[in-house]
């Protein structure tokens, strides 16, 4: 069950246009923040259920915080949110454990199908741990 | 009604493309030109029967199209012609295929999506023909058929970058015709000019294609040599000398006879501009006139 | 420089002109990649308004530390108007010909390299600002025409840039990233200007663009 997102972009254009895409009425708790180390703050402090991250931030980008926050908690499920969707940089993003990518800008319908993965695979978590 | 008119009334060559780059519209100016009616080649790849097309820089640029909705320009200057058709009327004699310019762009379907693209086809040929002339006119000297100093310096240029990167050998004569104010003084300006003529002549029937005859100043001449080293240049500025000391020419019924000076230097790693290889030539001629005349000096060895 | 970017956009409207040039060109960068193999890193694209006159002495700062200079330059033309100006440390031309792997023409028997070269800059030139122009357009629900490119080999950086290269006394947009060949390790500048005449237009496309997701 998805309950907490967090939503980590420098834009706040960026920040309205992927919430604008995720449905309003599932209950969800949002949190937003502006660079990558306030991304890494945050998910300690809320432990969010799925992070949507954004590659190119001040402070701490996309990328170191996406690793962060899997030493942190190994099972974090971060969604990579970016233009640059070719192989290469998939091929990275996925190594360093990032769940999936998304591209941007998204859609009602590329944001939903996103969700709805997210959701089974959490559910499987939870049936894996009894 | 009118567009499938403007389509093919045009004197200018318009292909479509699908993403295939299977023809799918050719127009009445390409089948004229080509020899290929639209039936023909309807649905078949363009390089089926245009295989020259099938290269990287052509496949990007459609990709680029297809992709970006770019417009990709195939300037005649860079490309000369994609489509290799005869040239029309009388430029046969200068190009041996239409010189074209063409520009590949995209077409998209209701949705916005670009599905097609669309080349055209512009005939050139006569401008460049212009262009050509022009040009031509502007770097030979009009009296004696040579290229003029300013083409020459233009060419010296060229060939030292040239020398720069390959290290190949340049050598350059510089030549005068002895004693030409007195031809001028004794029979006049205009058997000066026939006598310019006729060394300029004789100095083209010695050297190569690749050489550069240029004349330098009132009757001063420049030759530059590329691949060419100073003792092989010193030859050449020999058989020179040789030739028109042998010859009487006949200016309307009266012998003249003349002969040349000429200064020879070779580019070398001291020499690195193209001032110093002219001043050395130079001074070497000043030295062949000091020396009496009718010789041929370097000041290298 | 701040107030004037007041007066011309807001706030809320220079950010999302900023997030859609990340979104324009880290897709061109993507697709660049994906069809045409061509493998560039475009960095996140600086927007600014100024005015004309202020051009060419911002463009020159911008790209300091470049000795000498080549320049591709392009006009397009869409509901927003302008010019992209490319501009390449000299001599990079030989990298980017090993990238295109050109099929060398053997009619350039003259000087092979000096033409090749400029032509590749052309190529490489012409698709860079088209990826990039384009995906913009994309965006804001337009299409663009473009004039072929012009390339301008010249030595000093401040001479490139021509004062009379924009209209003075009007506004011009400028937004500009440093691309960057990885495996050719060549770097060089995009600037897009565009002319003020483009302002009004493109401040109703941004917010037909934000609007979607209202």
């Amino acid at each position: 069950m998805i309950k907490k997102l967090l939503i980590a972009d420098d834009s706040p254009v960026a920040r309205k246009i992927l919430k604008s895409c995720i449905p309003k009425d599932r209950g969800y708790e949002f949190y937003e923040v502006g660079d990558g180390l306030a991304a890494l703050q945050k998910y300690e402090e809320v432990r969010p259920d799925l992070t949507f991250m954004d590659l190119t931030m001040p402070v701490m980008d996309g990328v170191e915080a996406l690793m962060k926050i899997l030493e942190l908690d190994r099972n974090a499920v971060v969604v990579v949110s970016t233009a640059d969707v070719q192989k290469k940089t998939i091929q990275k993003v996925m190594e360093l454990g990032a769940y999936t990518l998304l591209k941007k800008p998204p859609s009602k319908e590329s944001v939903q199908e996103v969700l709805l993965r997210v959701e089974e695979h959490l559910e499987n978590q939870k049936r894996a741990h009894g | 009604m009118i567009f499938s008119q403007i389509f093919d009334m045009v004197n200018i060559g318009i292909v479509v493309l699908d993403r295939d780059l299977k023809v799918k519209h050719w127009n009445r100016w390409m089948a004229l030109h080509s020899g290929i009616a639209a039936e023909e080649i309807a649905e078949k790849s363009i390089f089926a029967l245009f295989p020259n097309l099938n290269t990287s820089r052509f496949l990007r640029s459609c990709k680029a199209v297809l992709t970006f909705g770019n417009f990709s320009f195939f300037s005649q200057k860079l490309h000369r012609y994609l489509f290799a058709f005869k040239p029309v009327n009388s430029f046969g004699a200068t190009f041996d295929y239409m010189q074209q310019s063409c520009t590949i762009g995209p077409l998209r379907d209701e949705n916005n999506v670009i599905q097609y693209l669309y080349i055209t086809v512009q005939d050139v040929t006569e401008v460049v023909s212009y262009e050509q002339k022009l040009l031509q006119m502007n770097m030979e000297d009009s009296l004696t058929g040579a290229y003029n100093r300013r083409f020459l310096e233009v060419y010296l240029r060229q060939e030292l970058e040239k020398y720069k990167r390959y290290s190949r050998k340049i050598s350059l004569i510089m030549l005068d015709i002895d004693f030409f104010k007195k031809v001028n003084d004794v029979y006049g300006h205009q058997c000066g000019d026939f006598i310019l003529k006729c060394v300029a002549g004789e100095v083209a029937l010695q050297i190569r294609k690749v050489d550069c005859l240029a004349r330098y100043g009132g009757e001063e001449f420049c030759c530059l040599l590329p691949e060419t080293s100073l003792d092989h240049a010193m030859h050449v500025a020999e058989r020179i000398r040789a030739a028109i000391e042998v010859k009487t020419y006949d200016y309307q019924g009266t012998p003249i006879q003349v002969t040349v000076s000429l200064g020879v230097s070779e580019l070398r790693e001291k020499t690195d501009d193209a001032d110093k290889l002219l001043k050395l030539a130079d001074d070497a001629l000043y030295e062949a006139k000091r020396l009496g005349r009718n010789k041929v000096i370097s000041l290298q060895s | 420089m701040d107030k004037l970017q007041d007066c011309v956009f807001t706030d809320e409207e220079i950010d999302i002109l900023q997030e859609i040039m990340n979104i324009a060109f880290g897709s061109a960068a993507a697709d660049l990649a994906e069809a045409i193999d061509l493998f560039v890193v475009l960095s996140v694209p600086v927007v600014r308004v100024l005015q004309a006159e202020e051009l060419p002495e911002y463009i020159s700062n911008e790209i300091q530390g470049y000795d000498k200079v080549s320049l591709v330059e392009q006009d397009f033309l869409a509901k927003f108007k302008g010019v992209a100006l490319l501009i390449f440390p000299s001599g990079i031309g030989k990298s980017l010909i090993a990238m295109l792997e050109s099929d060398v023409d053997s009619t350039f028997e003259s000087d092979p390299l000096d033409a090749l070269e400029r032509e590749t800059l052309m190529e490489v030139g012409n698709i860079l600002v088209g990826a990039c122009v384009s995906k913009v357009a994309e965006l804001l629900e337009d299409v663009v025409i473009y004039s072929p490119p012009r390339v301008i080999v010249e030595n000093l950086p401040y001479k490139a840039i021509s004062q009379d290269m924009f209209e003075p006394g009007n506004l011009a947009i400028i937004l500009h990233t440093v691309f960057h060949f990885n495996a050719q390790d060549v770097s060089g500048f995009l600037f897009l200007v565009c002319s003020h005449e483009s302002i009004n237009w493109l401040r109703k496309a941004l917010y037909e663009f934000l609007k979607q997701y209202e």
